[in-house]
């Protein structure tokens, strides 16, 4: 580790945008002390600091992007939810919001997610059942019903098809009357780790990259606050990838679509602020807190020294993080509240941005109310009981802490080498290489627990003879009846001439890959052309994804 | 011997298939030829890929809750096909209530999240070739049981005297007793107390008084054995297997043909030949 003496115009530089910072965001409290009153300051620190660790909000960010972290404000508390119809799940947003959640995150079923309407034969069995079913704006109007778009920040799950909901979600805001610059939220938008680890592609990369930097221009043009695309590494690990390997594929994601929106002629610094990341907290509690700070390093240390960002928004990893669904169990369903906390804890001492906390029933269906909100009152213990968040970067200076992220910082860049031997992360997509490492990772992870080399509490060990039958949530099987029902009644009351115009220059302006297609995108939305119509005419014109 | 093939397939639009691959290798690992149909496979299309790569078996994968719309219409598309003698099972995330459905639609077995892939394995090899695990003798003795009057007054023996550890401590209400767990080396001592007075161990402590009940014997699918043991004409006090301590499905044996000896068979879950 290089050391050198406590560089005090970066202390400087730190002390003056704390000053900036509580301007805007002041602290939770005038002072913070412990429960024996001893005050709690900003920030701790060492005389000899390399330079790699730096300062809160300062390059490279490694104690994290902001320069008083969660004493002006904590992290954004965000539950994925979302199944059945836009209107049960609307009742669960608000429910949510009125606990205190404080940012929406929608969770589409598979139909949307692949671009098939739910009378597809396509989606015979699928239709609300992981998410909520969206066919047309009607179910998106449903959906954010009484919520005000001005005022919550909405994440959506949502790839292939993201530019659809994406139109879906301005033409509401613009419903609600709120202009477009004002409006907060995130797609995920990231198709590379659909190919490799989650499968919701619908087209093939290369105009797959062309609808994601169509998005890139039309927001900073148009949406400047929406976080254009969430380089999603969270699905790669629930694929079977280690700790290294999610954050190296996804920071390698990242660089292909910076690179692929500065080939399409859009400057780094307008739009590389608006991209954001999505990580996975797993059960590695200290690995966990040194990948988050190790990653946030080196994505700055990349977009300044690699792509020559000037903005320091440019340079930010900011990222939210969902704990580990892959790590609970079926088995003891309750021990999942446990690993849930200390997942979540991972996350805020590796300073993410929001954060989505499992249920403990997930290993079995879609969340309970009742587990919904124990979720969401374990981050709110964390917050407001645990005073974690009451100092910044409280691991920052921990002999293990601070060697272990260096360790993965190497241990990332040599797969990032690597990937950039292959070709860049597109080419690594399109041979399987990425595919292949993750697969033999969760082959091998697979047989250490078997053979008890692994040991994960009530699955190989500590088992006990129990009824697995806790309430479950159940969808309602006759949902799809009905939402194809909705469905037909739409396409009979709108305007049938007006769609099939605007669905035709879709289809021509596909042709041309110089025209964004945004636009197009918005005007058939707000016309009630449905999801699947939309994506059925890109189908024709871009082809369809296979796998390898 | 021919090897046995088997098709791993994923109905319908769900895209988690971490599942499904790392099956597929352990049962290639297991000597088995293994399809894979990649993703978003229509029921109509995974009967014709059966039938056209003639397998064994058919194994399904689903986390995405269409399980019960998907699961019988392959059923269905095998039988338009005339390939209905295929057997299938299934697995992802599937909530135990749904599983009785699934298996009077005619899916022949439900492997959920935590089962292991030499149980999925040892069940396909069994299922394709049911003579398997006859060859194989029980592979251990299991747990040694002993009647006792109080387990706590008993315990303190086996803990501090000889020194061994106890394991688990469990009542099982269905056959009224409080059961302790003592683990030496890979077996157990399992004493056993009873809860009430219509407990088979009451009726044991009164007639013989304390003393060693039964062995136990570990095996692999307790349910073919038990078939297998029955068609041989050895006497069962339960044709059904049925869940014991610790997770177990267990069957007793009658002791007129056993010397008098009263034998348990046992299979853990996670357990094979």
């Amino acid at each position: 580790m290089p050391e050198k003496k406590n560089d005090l115009s970066q202390k400087n530089q730190w002390e003056h945008s704390v000053a900036e910072t509580l301007k805007r965001f002041p602290e939770r409290e005038e002072t913070f002390t412990t429960s024996s009153d001893i005050e709690v300051k900003r920030l701790y620190e060492s005389e000899n600091y390399p330079d790699d660790v730096s300062y809160p909000g300062q390059y490279p960010y490694t104690r994290g992007i902001q320069p008083t972290m969660y004493r002006s404000r904590f992290w954004t508390m965000r539950q994925y939810a979302g199944f059945g119809s836009a209107k049960e799940t609307n009742k669960r947003f608000r429910y949510l919001l009125n606990q205190g959640q404080t940012g929406l995150s929608v969770a589409f079923d598979l139909p949307t997610q692949i671009g098939y309407d739910s009378d597809d034969s396509m989606s015979e069995g699928e239709v609300g059942k992981v998410g909520v079913a969206i066919d047309t704006l009607t179910d998106m109007e449903t959906l954010l019903d009484q919520i005000p778009l001005d005022k919550v920040s909405t994440s959506m799950t949502i790839n292939a098809p993201a530019s659809v909901l994406l139109c879906m979600y301005i033409a509401v805001g613009e419903k609600q009357g709120v202009p477009l610059e004002e409006l907060t939220g995130t797609i995920q938008n990231d198709i590379l780790k659909e190919y490799i680890a989650r499968g919701t592609y619908i087209f093939p990369p290369k105009p797959s990259m062309r609808l994601i930097t169509n998005i890139f221009e039309f927001c900073q043009e148009n949406v400047p606050k929406f976080n254009t695309i969430s380089i999603s590494g969270y699905h790669i690990r629930e694929a079977g990838a280690n700790a290294v390997q999610e954050a190296a594929f996804t920071i390698a994601n990242g660089m292909a679509y910076v690179d692929a929106a500065i080939e399409a002629g859009l400057k780094v610094d307008s739009f590389a602020p608006r991209l954001a990341f999505f990580f996975n907290a797993h059960n590695n509690f200290f690995e966990e807190i040194a990948k988050f700070r190790a990653a946030r390093r080196i994505w700055a240390k990349i977009m300044k020294e690699h792509y020559h960002a000037t903005d320091p928004k440019s340079w930010k990893l900011r990222f939210h993080t969902q704990t580990g669904g892959s790590t609970l169990t079926a088995q003891q369903p309750d021990n999942n509240i446990v690993r849930v906390t200390l997942q979540a804890l991972a996350a805020v001492m590796g300073g993410t941005q929001s954060l989505h906390t499992n249920s403990r029933d997930e290993a079995l269906s879609l969340p309970t109310e009742d587990s919904a909100r124990i979720a969401l009152r374990t981050q709110q213990i964390i917050a407001h009981e645990s005073g974690v968040a009451d100092t910044i970067d409280p691991l920052g200076g921990s002999y293990y802490v601070e060697a272990l992220t260096d360790e993965m910082e190497q241990k990332i860049k040599e797969y990032l080498d690597h990937i950039k031997d292959i070709g860049g992360a597109v080419q690594a997509v399109e041979e399987g290489y990425m595919q292949r490492e993750i697969h033999q990772n969760a082959y091998e992870i697979q047989k250490r627990i078997e053979k008890e080399e692994e040991i994960i509490v009530g699955l190989n060990k500590f088992q006990l003879n129990e009824e697995v039958n806790p309430d479950l949530l159940k969808v309602d099987e006759k949902l799809e009846k009905s939402q194809v029902e909705c469905l037909q009644d739409i396409r009979d009351f709108r305007d049938q001439d007006v769609v099939d115009k605007i669905l035709a220059e879709l289809k021509e302006n596909a042709k041309d890959s110089e025209i964004n297609l945004i636009p197009t995108i918005l005007n058939a939305v707000k016309a009630y052309a449905s999801v699947g119509e939309i994506c059925n005419v890109l189908r024709e014109e871009f082809g369809e994804y296979t796998g390898i | 011997m021919k090897k046995i093939r088997v098709l791993v397939a994923k109905p319908g639009l769900d895209g988690h298939d971490r599942g499904a691959l790392v099956i597929a290798q352990a049962l290639r690992d297991h000597g088995m030829e293994v399809i894979y149909t990649g993703l978003r496979q229509s029921p109509a299309q995974i009967a014709q890929a059966a039938v056209q790569e003639d397998v064994d078996v058919i194994g399904l994968s689903s986390l995405s809750g269409a399980h019960r719309t998907l699961f019988p219409k392959v059923l269905q598309e095998l039988d338009d096909r005339n390939a209905s003698d295929i057997p299938v099972i299934g697995g992802g995330v599937i909530p135990s209530e749904d599983i009785p459905y699934l298996l009077d639609k005619g899916i022949k077995k439900i492997f959920t999240s935590g089962s292991s892939t030499e149980l999925l394995a040892t069940y396909i090899m069994e299922m394709i070739d049911p003579k398997t695990s006859s060859k194989k003798p029980p592979k251990q003795i299991s747990h040694i049981g002993i009647a006792v009057e109080n387990i706590d007054a008993a315990l303190s023996f086996y803990t501090d005297s000889l020194g061994l550890e106890l394991e688990a401590v469990e009542k099982i209400e269905s056959e009224g007793v409080k059961v302790a767990f003592i683990k030496i080396g890979e077996s157990r001592l399992e004493l056993l107390e009873p809860l009430n007075e219509k407990s088979a161990i009451r009726k044991f402590l009164d007639k013989k008084g304390e003393g060693i009940h039964h062995i136990a014997l570990e095996v692999g699918d307790i349910r073919t054995r038990l078939q297998q043991l029955k068609q041989q004409g050895i006497p069962l006090i339960n044709e059904e297997a049925k869940t014991g301590a610790r997770n177990s499905q267990i069957a007793f044996i009658h002791p007129k043909t056993a010397n008098g000896v009263l034998y348990e068979l046992c299979q853990h879950e996670g357990s094979d030949d």
